[in-house]
Parts: structure tokens; sequence; C-alpha cells
């Protein structure tokens, strides 16, 4: 059993410094696609999209909606001069309407888009900026987001250095992480499970599946993603999300991540302590 | 049917009296015509000729024409597939249009088959004679109990869908007295997502993402499979060095999933160290796949006719990283190996039979733990398993650590095919993908090995477009497996027992 | 005082005749009648009298009495209050006539038995006490287990009077006098006083559940009638009295290897009892086994009493007295009112097994109430009165170093150790039993269980057993008082060295003050919840459903069952307790669990032993052949016999 002690030291550190220094993808990730040109396209263009991500958006230009979109790179094939995978990895975003690319202007058009979200976890308590239990639910993904999940705790992204723990109870979890777009016979564990965790409670939704119900949205056996079922505080999409953008998300949904960078921008600026607002 | 067509296939093997006419499907593929009320019979000759049975579909057949062709269109009817000596057998038993088939039960018989035929006869397709089944299979109510063990001392608990940890939805129904579990339940379609029914209308290119989501850690094996069925449907070969990345990308997916059951394993046990260096394995690997072909899982890499790029990092950094994973590798089995309480835990747990996983016809780890030498890449060779040969890992115990014991020596199987592998590349040829004819038609089957077991895909084409896909998944077959593998071993065996079966609810569920 | 007494049994004379008019007069009677027994019991015990009441020597075997002296005050105390309980608690519930008369008669025969100053009318009361217990324990005469279990406590109630009848015998043969004065200053051999002992110990240990004739409370308790579980634990006082008279009083310094004896019996019956009860399921069954349990606790001390003056020391036996006495008075008032509330649950629900009942505080709070303290009073929870006897018994226990034999020194050391076990163990048990019949939520009984009313009996003993704790430095000078015949001196002085503190006697080697415990341990209790309701004022407490991975199933169909709390006892000790389980096919895919515990003295004394008697009744049956002929030829051949024998004795 002591064996066990220098094959555990053995490789050093292997831990990411995220988010304090940032991480990079390697060449050729496929992160999100891109679009680089927005002009009005024909139809045909939207039929290329299994899930339907190809849109137009509220001036009938191009519109690409990443909580649709699984990364299979059809689009940039058929028109690799409108469309181009980028290298990242955050993707997260705390509105559904923030997922839509480029950026949407009047939010008057969008009737349909829920309220304004709820400010992040750390700044509704106080003792929740450092230490936030994480409960998982599996509403019917594919069983790739859940490696990523998992992935989190491992020696390579440790997220327990950011003080985030894993939970089995919903009654000690701060953040329910949901995987998969809602089946029917999961919606009513997936209520009792939210109306067990005590407030305040964030929702992340994992995957495209739980953005929008993706590929399977159109079977009629797939609710249509998380937000039909519970209100959504941060979207993570990506076909599965690589455990980085997870961590982004994360961050997002308890707020360290603007707090941070806030800290980081003060401190280049010179200042001693930063502004505390919003 | 011609008599020149059959001169090909070898129909030696075929128990006699079988009172089917044999016809050439596919190559590799034997179709049966029976009529239905002949069709039960059938299947007993065969599976007491100890053919295995994958599993049963319902296909479609488009209009009414009758023409068997070299590729086997055939029409509407249902389908028993059969694995026996090498040869994949389809037993058709034709029916008429728009009416549930009636043919004498498998399920009632034939363990194997209860769960494919029970979700048949709940989409209307089939109308068995003597088949009872207890519950309904689709839409599970997660509310309700059945009680199988009777007795004062019995309580029931229901463990599921939403498990302690990261874990896939599906639920266990553990009859226990305390500490011993008695009887257990699995309910598996809490996921069902209707992805068959997706690929209707979708051209092959757009339909292999939907294949590469049936069961996300095993999309390089889901989308080989839909893959070859298509091209064997087609007609196409793909070029060599197509097959030889699926290959290689084949591999390394069964290397991060042995690697995450070894894990997860360790886990149970609360040996955290040997969890931390597994997971660093396995995040190696996960991390070689992105750079490989830009996606962490394989995802967007296959496609029917080949692959769609090659590989993002030379050859010489491949095989560095496999030479150090390797080393790593060995030193952290061969202390996991040696750490009594672990093996303690796994000795022992979740015994099965050798002639209880026949009757059951499971594949994978689970078959080979028990001594049954069933590997896909072995019996029916496909790509460039052809080429390299593959040694199939067998264990006789059947209990977990011979599961366990499978997926250690798998992974350096699938390390030295993966090196193999690398070495045909490096003499490098540039096409990648094979076109696929316009607009064509046919049907066939396809298969290939994921890290659970063999999973076959039943593709239908019309005018180039998908009509009717079926998947056969490893996890449905083996989660039947489950319950039986309790002896007598207590509740806290159970995490042990799962991990070691290493399946996924989303392949079964689909 | 004479008086008192002699109204006293005129009551419970009277009770039984009166049950031809209706049961409640009956029970009225034996409430009043226990209830005057009290005062003749205090005022010997605490004041030296002597009530004494002559009957006459009308029915041969010289003069009948019922004297009073400060032992007998102890024990006519205490089955004045438990049966005084008992008759109110028949009192308040309907109850058949017969009940009614027996509890009076059992009552009268107790108190008869407590009382007898000589050995015939011991006797006579033993052997009513007997038939009083069988015609208790198979009144349920429909169901052939229960008709089974009633036989069995009956034989092994026979046992022991024929122990009884031996001992008697014997005394009678060396004294040639049946008053138990002349036998107390009898001069008998070592040998003599050994085998007295063992048949003692025999006929009386039955009667109070002593290993290995234990039998008969685990039985009789679960075969009993409505109300009759409580009068077999009142009857449990004549046991317990017996013992004290014959082993201390009586008999006198014994040989060391009685005391010895005593040791190992009581330590292995209080640990048999303990494990053995923790693996019940049936309330009743299960306060069969803890009085097994407490029964063998009881005997530790007395074994101690009786080493201290086997080895003339007796400081140590006043110890080991003093112990087993607070013991007996402790367990006695919490299983009568153990069983009374076992009663009351089961005439309100209708179930006698934990396994449907469960949530039943809120609509039966005096039966929870009175089961409440008295699982806390048998579970020896500071500061309640079973806490301090037990405290006393480690305390004597542990004076081993006193006595010169190592065997003794041994034996008390590793009796120690088994007390210690069942504490362990009890505790258990007790949980088990309280909370799967009061606590969470309920699981089969539900809307028509109803509290009877009122519920008089089960507060006045609960009152009893809480102030038995505080109050305990006053019983221990009671307990002194009444002992101070027997053992030549008050131990009271010596145990209560500061008004309120207790001591084993020995002074300056142990202390306790239950009396300060049960003031600070209750305001420790409060000032928790003071500090929790001020700290928390900013947390809120939020109620939300029991989290059951999310399925939705109800929770009272998926919970815990009291066998499957119970079951890490019984796989582990599966040999000693005689575990087994087996999966029976029912066809289908169906099962069923078939589990067995089997007592260990059941299995190799009861089986065999009762299968011999059935074979030699059947040898005994041939003789019955129903022909005059045969029986006339019986009678020739006794006659025969007894003409040669007559000149050979003579």
């Amino acid at each position: 059993m002591l064996a066990w002690i220098p094959r555990g030291l053995r490789m050093g550190r292997v831990t990411t410094r995220y988010p304090q220094a940032p991480e990079h993808p390697p060449p050729g990730f496929r992160g999100q696609v891109r679009v680089l040109d927005s002009s009005p396209a024909p139809a045909e263009l939207a039929a290329i999209c299994p899930t339907g991500a190809i849109g137009a958006g509220s001036d009938r230009r191009l519109a690409l909606d990443r909580g649709r979109c699984i990364l299979c790179g059809a689009c940039v094939r058929a028109a690799p001069e409108r469309f181009a995978f980028e290298e990242r990895f955050e993707t997260a975003a705390r509105e559904r309407r923030a997922l839509i690319e480029p950026a949407q202007r009047a939010p008057a058009a969008a009737a349909s888009a829920p309220a304004r979200a709820r400010p992040p976890l750390g700044q509704r308590a106080r003792p929740l900026r450092r230490s936030i239990h994480v409960r998982h639910i599996d509403c019917g993904s594919d069983g790739a987001e859940e490696w990523e999940i998992q992935a989190l705790w491992n020696p390579y992204y440790d997220i327990q250095r950011l003080g985030f723990f894993l939970t089995n109870s919903p009654r000690h979890a701060d953040v329910l992480i949901v995987t998969g777009g809602v089946t029917e016979p999961l919606r009513a564990p997936l209520e009792r499970t939210w109306a067990l965790m005590g407030e305040p409670k964030a929702l992340i939704a994992a995957g495209t599946d739980a953005c929008s119900g993706g590929l399977a949205a159109q079977s009629g056996l797939v609710a249509g993603g998380v937000d039909r079922v519970l209100p959504v505080d941060v979207y993570v999409p990506g076909s599965p999300p690589p455990p980085v953008a997870l961590l982004d998300g994360l961050l997002k949904a308890v707020g360290l991540l603007r707090e941070r960078s806030a800290m980081r921008a003060a401190r280049a600026l010179g200042r001693s302590r930063p502004r505390r607002g919003r | 049917m011609t008599l020149s067509s059959l001169r090909n296939v070898p129909t030696s093997f075929l128990p006699k009296h079988l009172g089917a006419e044999p016809l050439a499907g596919a190559p590799g593929e034997l179709w049966l015509r029976v009529t239905p009320l002949s069709f039960e019979r059938t299947c007993h000759l065969l599976s007491r000729a100890g053919a295995r049975f994958i599993t049963l579909l319902a296909t479609d057949g488009g209009r009414d024409e009758r023409e068997p062709t070299a590729h086997g269109k055939h029409e509407r009817g249902l389908v028993a597939a059969l694995a026996l000596r090498g040869h994949l057998l389809a037993v058709h038993a034709p029916r008429p249009a728009a009416e549930p088939v009636r043919y004498g039960s498998l399920g009632a018989w034939w363990p194997a088959a209860r769960w494919a035929e029970q979700e048949l006869v709940e989409r209307g397709l089939a109308a068995p004679v003597g088949y009872a089944a207890s519950r309904p299979l689709a839409r599970p109510d997660a509310s309700r109990l059945e009680r199988r063990v009777e007795g004062l001392d019995v309580f029931a608990i229901p463990y599921g869908p939403v498990r302690s940890g990261i874990f896939e939805a599906i639920q266990f129904q553990i009859e226990t007295g305390g500490e011993n579990v008695l009887a257990v339940t699995t309910r598996p379609y809490f996921k069902h997502r209707g992805l068959e029914r997706r690929f209707a209308g979708l051209d092959p290119d757009r339909a292999v993402h939907v294949a590469e989501r049936i069961a996300g850690t095993a999309s390089v094996a889901y989308a080989c499979a839909f893959a070859q069925a298509v091209e064997r449907a087609l007609g196409v070969e793909p070029p060599p060095a197509a097959q030889r990345w699926r290959a290689l990308h084949a591999e390394l997916e069964r290397l991060a999933s042995h690697l995450d059951v070894i894990a997860k394993e360790a886990e149970t046990a609360a040996l955290y160290v040997a969890q931390a260096r597994f997971q660093i394995l396995k995040e190696q690997v996960m991390r070689l796949r992105a750079e490989l072909c830009g996606s962490r899982f394989g995802r967007g890499l296959v496609v029917p006719g080949g692959v769609r790029a090659a590989g993002g990092i030379g050859p010489e950094p491949l095989l560095r990283a496999l030479d150090l994973l390797e080393a790593e590798f060995e030193r952290d089995s061969r202390r996991l190996l040696a750490t009594a309480s672990m093996t303690d835990r796994l000795l022992g747990a979740g015994r099965l039979d050798r002639e209880l996983v026949e009757r059951h016809c499971a594949v994978g780890p689970v078959a080979r733990g028990s001594g049954l030498s069933i590997d896909a890449r072995h019996e029916r060779p496909y790509g460039e398993y052809r080429r390299v040969g593959v040694r199939v890992i067998c264990e006789r115990a059947g209990d977990a650590m011979a599961r366990v014991n499978v997926r250690l020596r798998e992974i350096r199987e699938s390390l030295r095919i993966a090196r193999a592998t690398l070495d045909r590349l490096r003499r490098g040829e540039a096409a990648l993908c094979a076109p696929l004819p316009d607009r064509a038609s046919g049907a066939a089957f396809g298969w290939a090995e994921a890290p659970a077991g063999e999973v076959v895909v039943w593709a239908e084409l019309r005018e180039g477009v998908l009509a009717n896909v079926h998947i056969a998944s490893p996890s449905l077959r083996n989660w039947a497996l489950f319950e039986h593998a309790f002896g007598d071993d207590v509740l806290t065996d159970f995490a042990f027992i799962e991990h070691s079966f290493g399946l996924t609810p989303a392949g079964a569920d689909r | 005082m004479s008086a008192v007494l002699a109204l006293a049994l005129a009551a419970l004379a009277l009770a039984p005749l009166l049950a031809t008019l209706s049961p409640r007069a009956c029970s009225g009677a034996t409430a009043t009648g226990c209830a005057l027994l009290v005062p003749p019991g205090l005022a010997a015990a605490l004041h030296s009298a002597r009530p004494l009441l002559e009957l006459g020597g009308w029915l041969g075997f010289g003069p009948l009495t019922v004297s009073d002296d400060g032992l007998a005050g102890i024990f006519f105390t205490l089955t004045g209050i438990t049966g005084a309980a008992a008759a109110l608690s028949t009192f308040e519930r309907p109850a058949g006539r017969l009940e009614a008369a027996l509890g009076g008669m059992l009552a009268l025969l107790v108190a008869l038995v407590i009382g007898a100053g000589n050995g015939f009318e011991l006797l006579l009361g033993w052997e009513g006490l007997a038939i009083c217990i069988y015609l208790l324990a198979s009144a349920d005469r429909s169901d052939p287990g229960r008709l089974a279990q009633g036989y069995l406590t009956f034989s092994l109630t026979k046992l022991g009077g024929a122990a009884l009848l031996a001992a008697i015998g014997l005394l009678y043969a060396r004294t040639h006098s049946l008053a138990l004065a002349a036998w107390s200053h009898a001069a008998l051999g070592a040998g003599a006083r050994g085998a007295l002992f063992a048949l003692t110990a025999l006929a009386f240990g039955s009667k109070v559940g002593m290993l290995p004739l234990q039998g008969s409370l685990p039985a009789g308790y679960a075969a009993a009638a409505r109300n009759g579980a409580s009068w077999l634990a009142v009857a449990l006082g004549a046991g317990f009295y017996g013992l004290w008279r014959f082993e201390v009083a009586v008999l006198g310094p014994l040989p060391s290897w009685c005391g010895e004896a005593l040791l190992m019996v009581g330590a292995l019956g209080a640990v048999a009892g303990i494990v053995y009860a923790a693996t019940q399921d049936e309330l009743r069954v299960f306060f069969g086994y803890s009085t097994v349990e407490h029964a063998g606790i009881a005997l530790l001390g007395l074994g101690v009493a009786v080493l201290g003056l086997s080895f003339h020391e007796r400081t140590l036996a006043a110890a080991g007295l003093l112990a087993a006495t607070l013991h007996v008075i402790a367990h006695n008032l919490a299983k009568t009112l153990a069983l009374i509330a076992t009663d009351r649950l089961e005439l309100a629900s209708g179930e006698r097994g934990l396994d449907r009942l469960g949530g039943l505080s809120i609509k039966l709070p005096s039966t929870a109430a009175g089961l409440g303290v008295a699982s806390l009073t048998l579970a020896a929870i500071p500061p309640l009165g079973g806490f301090v006897s037990e405290w006393l018994t480690f305390e004597a226990l542990l004076q081993a170093f006193r006595i010169p034999s190592l065997l003794a020194q041994l034996l008390c050391a590793l009796a120690a150790a088994a007390l210690a076990l069942t504490g362990g163990v009890g505790l258990l048990a007790f949980a088990k039993g309280y909370s799967f019949a009061f606590l969470a939520v309920a699981r089969g009984v539900r809307a028509h269980v109803r509290e009877l009313r009122p519920a008089v009996g089960i507060w006045l003993l609960s009152l009893a057993l809480v102030g038995l704790g505080a109050l305990a430095p006053w019983e221990v000078r009671g307990v002194g008082a009444g002992l101070k015949a027997t053992l030549g001196f008050n131990l009271a002085e010596r145990a209560i060295s500061h008004p309120l503190v207790l001591g084993p006697v020995f002074r300056n080697f142990a202390v306790l003050a239950p009396t300060w415990l049960s003031i600070v341990l209750p305001l420790y209790a409060l000032g928790a919840a003071a500090i929790a309701r001020a700290g928390g004022r900013r947390r809120e407490a939020r109620r939300a459903p029991v989290w059951l991975t999310g399925s939705g199933a109800e929770p009272e169909r998926v919970q815990y069952r009291p066998s499957a709390y119970s079951n890490p006892l019984r796989v582990v000790l599966r040999g000693p307790l005689g575990f087994r389980s087996r999966l029976a096919p029912l066809g289908a895919g169906r099962w069923r669990l078939q589990t067995s515990v089997t007592v260990a003295v059941e299995r190799f004394l009861y089986r065999p032993a009762a299968s011999l008697a059935l074979r030699a009744s059947g040898l005994a049956r041939t003789l019955q052949s129903g022909r005059l002929s045969h029986y006339l030829l019986y009678m020739l051949v006794a006659l025969a016999v007894a003409l040669v024998l007559i000149p050979v004795l003579r």
C-alpha cells in the first residue's frame, strides 16, 4: 500500500492553473463554430444542419444557434467562407440568447427569451463563494458528458482546489448540472431533485442536448432542453463540452470568474481593491 | 435466387433439416427465409447448434417487390440476427403488410431474446405466441416497485434513476434482507431518445453523426459499425489508410474506456492514488484523441466511405506518447494487482457461470471474463483487423476480478494493435474516403467491437437516403445479465459488479 | 400493620370471587389489595416492624403464617406497586373474567410465596403460581403455536417446582421441620448446602429466566392473553424473592463454587438474552428475552453477594446484594410498565410484530411515553434507575480483588466484560424495539389507532421509574434497612457518603450522584436547545421529503425492516444464534426468504428432552391398554412388591 505514494508523486504537478493561467486547446480542436460572414443566406444552407442550428436572426442575417450546434462540421464543409471552427474552450453563457452567434441586438424581438437570469451564486450567498457542492443528474445524455464532468475531479483539472465538491445528496447541493435533453420518464426525477435543493441554488445545462435537446429534439421523446422544465442559470454548449468549458460554466454560475477578472483588471490598473459593483 | 449465387455461400456449417432456404446477402451474411410458423423452430435448431443471438428487428422493405439482389434488399418482415461460426445469419420471416407478425415467442425459451422481442411487441411490429412480459419496457415508472422476493425480512430499495455520483440514469431495484442482495431488477429505457427513428430521411454523411451520439463513450465503434453497414449495403470498400485510421481510433477508444472502468473500480475500493493514476492515463488518451481529430471522443472522423481527415499529429510523436503510456500503465497495473485491499473486493464478486452467459448471449468483456472467446474483430474481422490479427483475451473465473483482468490485458493488446496500425500508416497513402454511389439503395448489416462488446447495425438505404436503421447494442444484451450476477454478494459489492460490467445505459436505451 | 396485611390478603382473595360479577370489580379489588400490600412492606423494610398473619395449622404440615421481615418487605412493596399498576391497566381495558380472576389469584399467590414462613406454604403458593401462569399463558387455545408455548412454560415451571419439592424434602430430611426459621439455623454440611443451592437455584431460576431454563419467559410472554404478560412480570418478584431468601438468608455461607456458578450462569444469560432479544421482531418475545438478560445481571450481583458470604466478607456481600436488589426493583417496575404498554399497543393497533407498526407516538402518547421510560430504564441510560443499578453491579464486580480465590476473580472480570457487552447490545435492541414501534413513518397500521383513556397505571409506573433514579439515595436507604437482618448491618450507612452521593458500600472506591444527574442532564439538554434557538435565527429549517434517488417511491414502502436493522448482528453471530436463511423458489421468477433464529438451549436441551419425554410417554402409553385385566394385574404386582419391600425396609 505504501508503494502507491511514490507512484502518486511520480509526475509532479499536472494540474492546470486555470483560471489564473489560460488553458489553450490543441490545434485543430473543435471548440465552437464561428460565423465569418453573416449576410443573408439561401435556405439550402439552413437545411445542411442536422439539428436546425442555422437560421435567420432578428434582422434576417445568418445566425448560428450554438445551443443547437453539435459540432458535426457539415456547415464548415459546405460553406467554408461563412463558417469556421474555432479553437476555444470557454463556450458557456448565462443567457440562452447569448448562445446565438453573432450577438443579437434587440432584446425586444426575442419575445420568447426567458427573464433575466438570476445573479450568480456567489453574489446571492457569501459563504458560497469558496465552497460549492455540485450534484449531477442525467436526463437523457449519451454518456460522453458524464465522462467530461467526471474528468473535472481528475488530477489534471482538480476542481476541488477551487472549492467545488461533489455531493450525492441534493439537499447538500448548491449547483445542479443537468446533462441530456429531458426525456419523459426522467422529467419527474429532475423536478424532484431540483425541489429538494435548498436556496440559493443554480442550474447548469451541460451539453448541447441539455441546452436544446440536440439531435433527439425532433423525435418527440425529449422535452427539448432543460429550460423547458426548469430555469437555467448557465448554458454550456458542446458535444460534449470539454472539462475546461464545464469549469468555465461552473465559475460563471458561481460568479467567481467575473470577480477574478475584475480583480485581475484592477491589479493591472494598480488599484488596491476592485470596486464591488452589481 | 439462382444456384450460382449460392455456390459461394458455404452452408455446411448449418444444421440439417433446417427447413429454410438460404440466400446470400452481403459478404459474410447468410439469409434464411422461413415462414412465420417455422421461425421459432429454425431459431431453436440454430441455437442448439451453438448460434448466438444478436438481435430481433423488423425490416421495412419499402415497396412490395421481392428481388433478392447480391446485397439482399428484402421484403418487409421479421429478422432474427444470429452469429454462428463466424457467419452472420439472418433468419427472415416475411409478414403481410401492416400487420404484426405472429410467430412462436423466442423469449419464452431464450433469455437473450426477451428484451429485443418485447421492444418489437411494444412498437406493434410483432405478436409472438406464448409471450408473457411482466412489466412494460418503454416509459418506465420510477416509483413502481415490483417485488420478486417475499418475506418479512425483505425490503426493496429503488436505486436510480438519479444515482449517487456522476452516472447515467438507469434504475435498479434491489431487494435485500439487510446486507445480502437477494434480487436485483434492472430497468433501463429511462433515456430512450428514439434515435433509431432519427436516421430516417438523412443521407449517410449526416446520419453518421446520429450514430456517434447513440452511445457517446463508444462513438467511434458505433460510427464504424454504421459506416460499415452502409458500405456493405452499397458495395463500397473504404481505402486502406481510412481503415487504419478507424482501427487506431477504435483502439484508443477502447483504451480510454477500459482505463475508465479500472479508475472507477479503484475509486469504489477507496484506492484514491490508483484512481488518480488511471484517470491521468485516461486523460492523456483523451487529449491524444483531441490532438488527432479535434474531438476528445473521436467524433466527426468516421464517415461512410472512409474517414474525413488524417491525424493532426505525426506518427512519431504518437508512437512516443503510446510508449510512455504503456510504461506508466504497466507499473500502475502491476501495483494495482498487488494491492490486496483492491483484489479482495473483486475476487469472487459478481460471479457469472459460463453456461448462464451463453444462454444470455452476452458479448464483450463480460462474456470473455467467463471463458467465452467472443470478439467481433476475431469472429468476423472487418477493416484493418483482417490484416492485423487480434488475440482474444479470455479469463475463466467469471467474477469481477476476471473482467478487470480481461480489460487490463486488452489494454496491452490494444496498444499492440495501435502500434501495428501506426507502423502501416507511416507508409502513407493519400486516399482517405471512397465516394458512395449516388442515390443508391441497399440493405446490410455492419458490426464493430465497441469497448463493451460487439455492436451490430442494420441499415436500409433507399435512393441514397436512410430508411430503416436498427442498432443492436451490446449494453442491452449485457444489462439483462446483470441481475443474475448476484450470488451471495452484499450491498457494498454492488458498485464493483456494476463497474466491472462497464455498460452504458445510453447505448441500451438508444 | 398486621391488620393492613390481613386486609390486603382478604381483598386479593375476594377478587376472583368478584370476577363472577364483573371483571372491573375484580380488577378493582386486586388493585386495592396490591396497594394495601405496600404499607406493611414499607413498614417492615424501613422500621423493622414484623407484621404477622397467623393462618392456623388446619392444613397440616405445621402452622401457616404470612410473615413480613425486612427482605420480604422489600418484595412486598415491589409486588404491591407492580400489581397495582397491572390491575389498574386491567381495570382500564375490557378484560375477560378469567383473566381478571387469574390476575387477582396470581397477586394473592405471590404474596403468599413472599410471606411464607413454612415450606409447605411456599410449595403451595409456588404450585398455585405455576397453575396460574399456565392458565394465563395458554388462554388462547385456538392458536396451536401459542398453545405449544403455553405447554413449554408450564413444563419448565413444573420442573422448577419439582426441584423445589426435592429441596424442601432434603431440608426436611435434615432438620425434620418445615419452618423457614428452623432451616436458617440448621447445621448443614458443605455438600448438602451445595445440593440445596443447585436445587433452589433451579427452582427459582426457572421462574426468573435463568439459563438453561429460560424458555418459559419468551414463550410465556408471547403466548399470554391480553393482559396476561404484565401479570407474568409481577410474578417475577416471587422468583427473585426465593433466590434472595434461600441463597443468602437460609442457606447461609455457601461453598465458593456456588457463587462462581452464579457468575457464570448470570454472564451467559445476560449476553445470550440481549443478543437474542436484539434479533426478535415481536415485542412480547423481545421483552421475554430482555427479562432473561436482566435476570442474568441480577444473578451477577447475587453471585458477588454469595461469594462475599462464602469468604466472610460481609461488605462485599452487601455491595453485591445492594446492586442486585436495586436491579430487581428497577427491572420489575420497568418490565411491568413495558408489558402494560405493549398490551395497550397491541390492543390499539391489532399488531404484534414490529414490522407493521411505526409512527404511532403521536396517536398513542401515553403508551409511547410509558414504553419510552421503560426502554430507557432497561437499557441503563443515565440518570434513570436502571443505570444506577448497573453501575452498582459493575462496582460490585470490580471489588473482585478482595476475594482470595483466583477463579472467582477471573470470573468476576469476565462477568464485568459481559456486562459491558450487554450494555452496548442492549442499547441497540431497545432502540430498535422502541423506534420501530413508535417513531418514523407508519408502515402499516394507521387510521384506526386511538389511545385508550385513561392511562393511570402507565403514568403511575412511569413516574415511579423516573423517580427511581432521582430518588436513588432514599431507595438505597430503604433497601439497606430491609436487608439489615440478613446481612447484619445497615449498608446504607456505608453506601451513602454525602446526603445525595452513592458509593458501592466500600467508601472512597467510586461515587455516583444520580440525583444531581437527574437535575444536571435535563439542564444540559435545555441549555443546548436554548443555544440552538438563539443562534439559529439566521438559519431556517426547511422540510423536504425523503430522498429516494429521485424515484418517487413512497417512503413507507421502501423503509428498513426491523429484521434488517438487526441483520448485522444475526450475520456476525450466526453460529451462536443459530441463524438460518434460505431462498425458496416459488416459480415464475419469484422467491420467498425464510429466516429463523434458533436458541441454542432450545436446540440442544429442550428438543432432545422433549423428544425423550414424548418417547417415554409413548412407552408408558403402551401400559395403558384399557383392559381391566391388565390393570388388575398391575395392582397385584404393586401389592406383591409392597409386601416384599416393607419387611426389607424395616
